[in-house]
């Protein structure tokens, strides 16, 4: 239920969260490079309490507002974020301490110092670089998409007449100027020290929502599914299947499991924050527990099935799938446990946005300005990563516009597209360090246009809803066919360059 | 190659190697309160996920030890 009261907790919450954002900015001097301290927790707090809170990262408006919203729209083959969740710790629990140790060798501070130092090459490092920050510009449009949902639920009842537009509109402002100013002021370590009032509110919102909506839904999932079949057709005029997966999603379902597992931990933001802990040790073993933490992806998901169950909830939603986790505990639960929900969800998208924005302000100036311009003084260092946080925040925001808010997966999607174009050199390098630069510029290259071709084609270069292509195996993500082809030039070049480079009987008449 | 090594390789696959065998779990029965097979049974695989990462973590950290 939406009432006055439910305004009053988000707003007084968000005032707290607000202060001690901002007061932690004022309280002691802030220190760039902590940057990457997204762990913070971890390093001072026993490491079971620090898998507790870790894993609360693991919730932001891609797993409270993008996955449900996907499954709602288009059905099962979105159910794919649970097998990615569970395998992507897999991943990091290997990749991710091979990194760690490097770098604890090295003293690399991002993953591209990696790059820079093994394969010796400027060029390199900076398209890696500049592919992390973009990479998250769709990211956080992601994080924006999410924040405004919340809000426009919560809004609606006091707009009326005006319509829903307006309230987007307001909803999209409010959200955006929220999150320019709370990076511009207080930066990560606003993130960091509110890090543990988000972590608790978000883990209470989480518990509470999953476990008590689906008991308060005469019913249950039974009836949902059944709902769901029904009702589908009416409002999307198609059927979608939710109940198994299509044979003919089966190639799309894996591809987007399998590359979104391999992504997760190349976003120059999962790197800097595994790269800052201190101890490797706990972070092998805080990651293995986090499958855990995807019980709670694994239910809010189902969210997308469960609207169908609770007529009002799907009455505000329409056919905006965004709106669904709000809606659906805006019309199940209690006014004063909404308002507490809603601001979970709103920080949730709050402040990985924040992360991921000064992760790409500190790539810009430690591994791309910094390259071309290494003089630059302290000040001027700091005061350029503010303002890029700012620039590139109106950057994403320009990303909003290009999907439409039902569809905001695929701006994740996307964004990974790019980042999976690093990892012949981030992750494949770390293993096969004799991989020729050239060719891993090359592949670069042709990862990126590809990619970029791919998915444009695949939405009539039009909006961008949809992150999948037709192949000879039927639907895919592209992904996994732009990797491909960056794999093969890769690993071509890599050989032909060691045949053609392969010593020669010199005469001695040449060498002179 | 060390035993050791290969088996926290295989608990930390298979997993992976399960969820992708999709004909094995792509139906709705047996239902499980009131969700299709498709939807409990990778639920469940977080639960014995977690378990099998865990296994390889403590067994990764006494080699490091070593």
């Amino acid at each position: 239920m939406i009432t006055t009261v439910t305004v009053a907790v988000f707003v007084v919450l968000f005032a707290i969260f607000t202060a001690l954002g901002f007061g932690g900015s004022r309280w002691r001097k802030g220190n760039l490079s902590e940057l990457g301290q997204w762990a913070l927790a971890g390093r001072t707090l026993g490491p079971y309490l620090a898998w507790f809170l870790v894993g609360a990262d693991l919730y932001t408006a891609y797993t409270f507002i993008s996955v449900p919203s996907a499954l709602f729209g288009v059905g099962s083959v979105y159910m794919f974020a649970t097998p990615y969740v569970m395998a992507t710790f897999a991943v990091a629990m290997v990749t991710m301490v091979t990194l760690w140790k490097m770098s604890r060798d090295k003293g690399y501070i991002t993953g591209v110092d990696y790059v820079r130092d093994n394969f010796n090459s400027r060029t390199l490092a900076i398209l890696i670089a500049i592919t992390g920050i973009v990479a998250e510009l769709p990211y956080i449009a992601l994080q924006i998409v999410g924040m405004r949902s919340v809000l426009i639920v919560m809004l609606a009842p006091y707009f009326g007449g005006t319509g829903v537009a307006g309230v987007s509109e307001t909803a999209l402002i409010i959200s955006f100027v929220i999150l320019a100013a709370f990076t511009f002021w207080s930066g990560l370590r606003g993130a960091a020290l509110t890090a543990i009032m988000k972590d608790i509110i978000i883990l209470a919102t989480v518990v509470v929502v999953v476990i008590a909506v689906p008991l308060s839904i005469p019913g249950g999932f039974a009836y949902a599914f059944k709902q769901a079949a029904a009702t589908a057709p009416t409002i999307f005029h198609k059927n979608i299947a939710y109940a198994t997966l299509p044979a003919t999603l089966g190639p799309a379902y894996i591809s987007l499991f399998i590359l979104s597992a391999l992504q997760l931990y190349f976003y120059p933001h999962s790197i800097n924050g595994v790269l800052s802990a201190k101890n490797v040790k706990s972070v092998r073993m805080s990651t293995a527990f986090l499958p855990l933490y995807g019980v709670g992806l694994f239910l809010l998901t189902l969210f997308g099935v469960l609207v169908y169950a609770v007529p009002e909830a799907l009455k505000m939603v329409g056919t905006n799938g965004s709106l669904v986790v709000p809606a659906v505990i805006a019309s199940t639960m209690p006014d004063w446990f909404t308002g507490l929900a809603f601001l979970g969800i709103f920080i949730g998208g709050l402040v990985p946005a924040a992360i991921m924005a000064i992760a790409q302000a500190n790539l810009l100036t430690r591994n791309v300005i910094k390259e071309i311009k290494p003089n630059l003084t302290k000040e001027g260092e700091t005061r350029l990563v503010k303002w890029a946080s700012v620039i590139f925040k109106f950057l994403a925001l320009a990303f909003v516009f290009v999907v439409s808010p039902t569809y905001a997966i695929s701006l994740q999607l996307f964004g990974g597209i790019l980042i999976a174009q690093t990892l012949p050199a981030l992750m494949i390098g770390l293993y096969h360090k004799s991989l020729n630069k050239n060719g891993l510029i090359a592949g670069w290259a042709v990862g990126i246009l590809s990619g970029i071709y791919f998915i444009e084609v695949a939405n009539k270069f039009g909006q961008i809803n949809t992150s999948l292509m037709q192949s000879p195996f039927g639907l895919l993500y592209i992904s996994a066919t732009s990797l491909i082809l960056n794999l093969v030039i890769v690993y071509a070049w890599t050989y032909i360059a060691k045949a053609v480079s392969r010593p020669k009987i010199v005469l001695p008449a040449q060498q002179a | 190659m060390d035993g050791r090594k290969i088996a926290v390789g295989l608990m930390l696959a298979i997993p992976t190697i399960v969820l992708l065998a999709l004909p094995l779990y792509n139906r709705t029965t047996p239902v499980l309160f009131g969700l299709p097979f498709f939807y409990w049974f990778q639920g469940l695989w977080l639960f014995i996920a977690a378990a099998l990462y865990v296994a390889a973590a403590l067994v990764l950290n006494r080699i490091d030890r070593e």
